[in-house]
């Protein structure tokens, strides 16, 4: 039986914006369809094995949980004021987080893919910006360091 | 009033202590921390801090039965 792209979309509305667990991408985009959307932009940020010259094992997040949810709540609803979105999600990471997995993911779908692109941009810029939320890096020598968001 | 430290600035202080009644706002809790630990002096001027999951100024005044959050620059993504 095909199941129908809209019957998922429960999932996406009721998204908590901080996880302790692994990021469903594949789940999130299957859900993230809307009848008026011809666009859907999704970004995954993804941890790399390496930073300024280090070698990185794996990253540590930490969040003010409750801060967090309510200031990423804030910024899709900035983003929904500014651009005709249908679908604008995100969800962050805590703990450990290891290399080639998702630390954070936006999925914007407007009926066209200026405005889904423009917004899903605007929602991870703030969402590293000013959200309650810090990533240490774990390198592969045993040193560890909290990061800073300066470079990017 | 009790403090509650996170990220990098864990390295500096417990992540949660208690401070006594006499710091009345922020800012004088800002000036406090940097006397409890010079090397936190820094990275404290960059801090934004929170009571009752509220950002506040450094202004706004505390009592003894708040808990105030300080949060470093933030570094997700």
């Amino acid at each position: 039986m095909i199941r129908s792209a809209y019957s998922h979309q429960a999932a996406v509305a009721e998204l908590s914006e901080i996880s302790a667990g692994p990021l469903d991408v594949v789940g999130l985009l299957a859900a993230a369809h809307h009848p008026k959307a011809g666009a859907v932009v999704l970004f995954s940020g993804e941890v790399r094995n390496h930073n300024e010259g280090m070698a990185v094992d794996y990253l540590e997040y930490e969040a003010h949980e409750s801060m967090a949810t309510k200031m990423i709540k804030a910024i899709i609803a900035d983003a929904n004021q500014k651009w005709p979105l249908n679908i604008a999600v995100a969800q962050h990471r805590t703990g450990k987080v290891t290399v080639g997995e998702t630390a954070v993911i936006v999925i914007t779908a407007s009926a066209h893919r200026g405005e889904a692109y423009a917004a899903n941009q605007y929602i991870i810029d703030r969402i590293k910006h000013e959200a309650p939320i810090w990533k240490c890096e774990y390198f592969s020598d045993g040193t560890k360091k909290w990061g800073s968001n300066c470079h990017c | 009033m009790k403090i509650q430290v996170f990220a990098v600035l864990k390295e500096y202080f417990d992540k949660e202590f208690e401070l006594g009644d006499d710091i009345t706002d922020i800012a004088s809790l800002q000036s406090h921390l940097s006397c409890l630990n010079a090397s936190a002096q820094g990275i404290l001027q960059l801090c934004r801090f929170a009571v009752h999951d509220e950002f506040v100024d450094h202004d706004f005044t505390i009592t003894k039965n708040d808990t105030i959050c300080i949060f470093p620059p933030s570094s997700g993504g």
